[in-house]
C-alpha cells in the first residue's frame, strides 16, 4: 500500500462525511427554518384540542328560595351512519332495537333512519335526552354513537309563575316573559380553551391555555312566594272553570314594600311543555296581569271617591241623591246597573251601592284636568315599575299635552272604571297606595339580581311618592271597611278576626267598534286587615258566563285573603270596622 | 483516562512483520514528584459527578413519570367529577319536581289531609276564639274535587303515593307486615323497619310516560304508607 493510496482514500471518505452532513444540514435548515411554522401547527393539531367552556345561564329563584326555572345539562346522541352500517360488533340493527326502549321510539324508525343516510357522517338520534337516559345509552357502548352536552332549562314548578318566568327555545334562546327581559342578569357567556393531550386521550398536565374566559349567568331573585302563587293559580283555575270564565287574575301585593307576591293568571303557560297552551281557547304565553289592560269598571271608584277626599271635596258622609239614570245638561247619559228607585245615599253609600250617577254627581265637583292628575299621580296611563316584558300602561282615553279632553260622557265614565283602561297590576297598585296611607310603593317582581358571591344588583327602588294624604287615604280604607260589612256580599267576604276593606268591579266590556258586548269583567279588589293594612288582593274574572257578577269574585277574595293572611301570620285585628252611614 | 506513566514502545509499523526475535524493551520508570501527583485529576471528582448526574437523570426521569401518572389520575378524577356532578343534576332535578307544590298538595289531598278554609285563631290576651270552628270535609282542599289545574309536565308519569300500581302496593304491604311481625317478635319498633328500600317504583310500573321520562322516573324511589 502506497501512501498515495492512503491519502486518497482518506479524501473519499472526507468528502463522504461532508456530503452527508450536509444532507443533514440542508433537511434540517428545511424542517427547523423553511417549513417549521407549519410543522408546528400541524404538530400541535395533532396534540392540541380545543373545546367550549359552557357558560350556564343563571336560575331563576322566588323569595322563598324555591327554583322556578334552572339550567341543566341535556345531551345529543349523534351517530354516525357510514360507520353503523360497517360495523360488525355492533349491527344498526341491534343498535336500533337496545337504543329503542330508552328513548320510546319504535326501533324500526331508527333503523330506517340510519340506513337512509347509510352515506352520511353525521345523524341525530336524539336531541336533549336527560341524565338517565344519557347514562343508560353510553352504558351499551355502541360505537357508532357520539354524545354532545347541551346546556338547557327545566323548570322544576311547572306552571307554577310559569307566567311570569316565561321560557326558552329549543337553542336556549329566551322566548318570553322574565327569560327574556332579564336576559342581562341571567346570560351565560360560552368561553373556549386549549389543551394538549397525549396520544391516549389524556389531557397533558400544564398545557391549558383559556382563550377566552367563560361567564355564568346570575341568579334573578323575583318577590313572587312560591306556595302561595301556587295557592292563587290553583284557586283562580278552580273558580274560573267553575265559573266559566275565559280568562282570570289575581294579584297579591305587599302593602308597604308594593312587592308582589302573587301574581296568577289563568290559563297559565307550563314552560317545561309550552306548545299545550296552543289547545286552551284564550292561550296565554305571558302575564295578562301587566300586559292586558281592560277597563277595570267600579273598583275604579275608590281612585275617584280618594282624589274627592284628598281635595277636600267630599267627605264620608256628603249627601248625593241618587237616581237610577242621570243626564247632563251637555248630553252624558249615564245609569246604574240595577234599576232602582232615587235613594238618598251617603257618599260611603255611593260606593257600598257602586252606584254610577251617584259617583258621577261627587266626581263633577272637582274639573276633569285635576282628577287626571291624580290617575296619573296613582299610577295609570303608564307601565309599572315592575318593568314585565310587554307592560302596557293602559288608556286614559283622549289626552292632549296632559290634559285630557274628554267628551262629556267619558268625563263621567271614567269617573267609575269605563271608557279608559288599566292592566290588573296597575288597579292592584291603586289599593296599595290607598292602603299604604296615600304613598305609591313601586311595583316590584324582580327583588334582583345575584352575583355568585351574594351580592344583589339591579335591586329596584324603594321610593314610595305621596299621591294622597294619610288623612284621606285612611278614610277611604274606613268607607271600603263600610262596603264589605254592609255591601251585598258582606257575608261572603268576612274573615273572622279581620277588618276587611273591598270594593267590587262588574264592567262592560268593549267591542271594539264603540260599543260594549254584553261580556262583563267582574272583579274585586280589597285589602286587610283594614286596621293596619298589609296586603292588597285582586281578583279579575274575564266573562264568566255562569255568574255574570262580582260575586263570582268573592268566595276567590275570601279564600285567596284568609290563605294570605295565614300564611304570612298577620295579626288579627283587634277592632272592629267603624260604622259609616250609607244613607240619610 | 490518561496514564501517567509513559511506557516505550516498540516503533514498529502496523503491517510490518515484526522481527523474530525482538530485543527487551528497555523500561524507563519516571516517578512523579510530589506536586505532580498533587496536580493530577483526582478519579473521586470524575465518580462524584458521574453519580450526581446520573442522579438528576434519575429524579427527572422519576418526575415525568410522576408528572404523568397525576395526569391519568387528574383525568380519572375529572371523568369520576364529570359523573357525580350527572349525578347531582338526576337527583336536584327529582328534588325539584317532587317538591314541587302540586305534587306535595297532590299526596297531601290522596292521603286525606284538606286544608281547612275556615282558619280560627285563639287569642291569648284573653283566651277568646276568634271566628266559628267548622271542621273541614272531606275531599274539600285546595285541589279538590278539580284535580291540579297548575299544570307541571315534569310530573307526568310520577305517581301518588294512593296511585301506586298493585304489585308496588302489594310489595310494599308485604315488606310492612313483614316488618311488623319481625319487629313485634324481637320487641323494635315496626317504624324502624326499611320497608321503603323494598319497595322503589319500577321503571315499568311508571306507567306511560314516553321517551327519557320512563328511564328518569325509574329513579325516583316511591314513598311508602304505613
Amino acid at each position: 500500500m502506497t501512501r498515495r493510496s492512503h491519502r486518497r482514500r482518506l479524501l473519499l471518505g472526507a468528502l463522504l462525511v461532508m456530503a452527508l452532513v450536509s444532507v443533514f444540514v440542508i433537511r434540517l435548515v428545511d424542517i427547523q427554518v423553511v417549513r417549521a411554522s407549519t410543522l408546528n401547527e400541524e404538530a400541535l393539531d395533532k396534540r392540541s384540542i380545543s373545546s367550549d367552556v359552557v357558560g350556564m345561564r343563571g336560575d331563576i329563584y322566588a323569595a322563598d328560595g324555591k327554583v322556578l326555572a334552572a339550567s341543566v345539562m341535556r345531551y345529543d346522541i349523534q351517530a354516525s351512519p357510514r360507520m353503523a352500517v360497517k360495523n360488525q360488533s355492533v349491527t344498526p340493527q341491534q343498535g336500533a332495537e337496545q337504543l329503542a326502549p330508552i328513548l320510546g321510539v319504535p326501533a324500526t324508525d331508527i333503523l330506517a333512519s340510519i340506513t337512509d343516510n347509510a352515506d352520511s357522517d353525521f345523524l341525530y338520534i336524539a336531541k336533549k335526552v336527560d341524565v338517565p337516559a344519557f347514562e343508560a345509552i353510553r352504558a351499551l357502548e355502541i360505537p357508532w354513537l357520539t354524545y354532545k352536552a347541551q346546556p338547557s332549562r327545566t323548570y322544576p314548578n311547572g306552571a307554577v309563575a310559569g307566567n311570569l318566568t316565561g321560557f326558552v327555545g329549543s337553542e336556549n334562546e329566551p322566548q318570553a316573559g322574565l327569560e327574556i327581559s332579564q336576559d342581562s342578569c341571567l346570560a351565560g357567556e360560552d368561553g373556549s380553551e386549549v389543551y394538549e393531550r397525549s396520544e391516549d386521550g389524556v389531557r397533558i398536565p400544564g398545557s391549558e391555555v383559556v382563550t377566552k374566559q367563560a361567564k355564568q349567568g346570575d341568579d334573578v331573585v323575583l318577590t313572587i312566594d312560591s306556595d302561595l302563587q301556587w295557592y292563587t293559580q290553583q284557586t283562580l283555575a278552580k273558580y274560573a272553570q267553575k265559573y266559566g270564565a275565559r280568562w282570570g287574575i289575581i294579584i297579591v301585593q305587599e302593602v308597604k314594600t308594593g312587592r308582589l307576591v302573587a301574581v296568577a293568571d289563568y290559563p297559565s303557560v307550563d314552560p317545561n311543555n309550552v306548545n299545550a297552551m296552543a289547545q286552551s281557547a284564550d292561550p296565554a304565553w305571558g302575564s295578562r296581569a301587566f300586559t292586558a289592560p281592560f277597563e277595570p269598571g267600579s273598583t275604579e271608584k275608590t281612585l275617584t271617591m280618594a282624589s274627592l277626599l284628598d281635595a277636600g271635596l267630599v267627605s264620608p258622609t256628603t249627601q248625593v241623591v241618587t237616581p237610577y239614570r242621570l243626564q247632563t245638561e251637555d248630553g252624558a247619559d249615564v245609569n246604574d246597573s240595577e234599576f232602582h228607585g232615587t235613594l238618598d245615599l251617603t257618599a260611603t253609600g255611593v260606593l257600598k251601592e257602586s252606584s254610577n250617577t251617584g259617583m258621577s254627581q261627587l266626581g263633577l265637583k272637582m274639573p276633569a284636568t285635576e282628577r287626571y292628575d291624580y290617575m296619573t299621580r296613582f299610577g295609570l296611563g303608564q307601565p309599572t315599575a315592575a318593568g314585565f316584558l310587554a307592560e302596557d300602561g293602559g288608556d286614559l282615553g283622549s289626552v292632549t299635552d296632559g290634559v285630557p279632553n274628554w267628551d262629556a260622557q267619558t268625563n263621567l265614565t271614567t269617573m267609575f272604571g269605563q271608557g279608559m283602561t288599566t292592566s290588573a297590576v296597575q288597579m292592584a297598585s291603586v289599593y296599595q297606595t290607598i292602603g299604604n296611607g296615600g304613598v305609591r310603593m313601586p311595583v316590584s317582581l324582580v327583588a334582583g339580581c345575584r352575583l355568585p358571591d351574594g351580592t344583589m344588583t339591579q335591586v329596584p327602588s324603594t321610593d314610595g311618592t305621596r299621591v294622597i294624604s294619610e288623612q284621606a287615604a285612611r278614610t277611604t280604607v274606613d268607607m271600603l271597611e263600610n262596603v264589605a260589612t254592609k255591601g251585598w256580599l258582606a257575608s261572603q267576604v268576612e274573615i273572622p278576626g279581620y277588618r276587611v276593606g273591598i270594593k267590587t268591579g262588574t264592567a262592560q266590556q268593549p267591542d271594539g267598534n264603540g260599543g260594549y258586548t254584553k261580556s262583563y269583567l267582574v272583579s274585586m279588589a280589597g285589602l286587610a286587615p283594614a286596621d293596619d293594612p298589609q296586603y292588597v288582593v285582586s281578583v279579575n274574572l274575564a266573562d264568566p258566563v255562569n255568574m255574570n257578577t262580582s260575586g263570582a269574585t268573592a268566595p276567590i277574595f275570601r279564600d285567596v285573603m284568609t290563605q294570605v293572611l295565614k300564611a304570612n301570620r298577620v295579626v288579627p285585628s283587634g277592632s272592629s270596622s267603624p260604622d259609616i252611614p250609607t244613607e240619610f | 483516562m490518561s496514564s501517567a506513566l509513559a511506557t516505550a514502545r516498540p516503533s514498529s509499523l502496523p503491517g510490518t512483520p515484526s522481527p523474530a526475535v525482538a530485543p527487551a524493551p528497555r523500561i524507563v520508570e519516571i516517578a512523579p514528584d510530589r506536586a505532580q501527583r498533587r496536580a493530577r485529576p483526582k478519579a473521586a471528582y470524575a465518580v462524584v459527578i458521574v453519580a450526581s448526574l446520573g442522579v438528576l437523570m434519575l429524579s427527572q426521569l422519576a418526575l415525568s413519570i410522576a408528572l404523568s401518572d397525576g395526569a391519568y389520575q387528574i383525568d380519572a378524577l375529572q371523568t369520576t367529577q364529570k359523573e357525580q356532578s350527572r349525578t347531582v343534576q338526576d337527583l336536584s332535578e327529582d328534588l325539584g319536581r317532587l317538591s314541587s307544590p302540586q305534587n306535595l298538595a297532590g299526596n297531601a289531598e290522596a292521603l286525606g289531609m284538606v286544608q281547612n278554609s275556615n282558619p280560627v285563631w285563639l287569642r291569648m290576651s284573653d283566651g277568646s276564639v276568634v271566628g266559628a270552628p267548622t271542621a273541614a270535609a272531606g275531599g274539600e282542599g285546595v285541589m279538590g274535587a278539580a284535580g291540579s289545574q297548575v299544570a307541571n309536565e315534569l310530573l307526568a308519569g310520577v305517581p301518588l303515593v294512593t296511585q301506586l300500581p298493585p304489585d308496588q302496593a302489594q310489595a310494599a304491604a308485604n315488606a310492612a307486615a313483614a316488618a311488623t311481625a319481625a319487629s313485634t317478635a324481637a320487641g323494635v319498633p315496626a317504624a324502624a323497619a326499611p320497608a321503603a328500600e323494598t319497595s322503589p317504583v319500577s321503571g315499568a310500573a311508571a306507567g306511560s310516560a314516553s321517551g327519557a321520562q320512563v328511564v328518569s322516573d325509574s329513579r325516583i324511589p316511591a314513598p311508602t304508607t304505613r
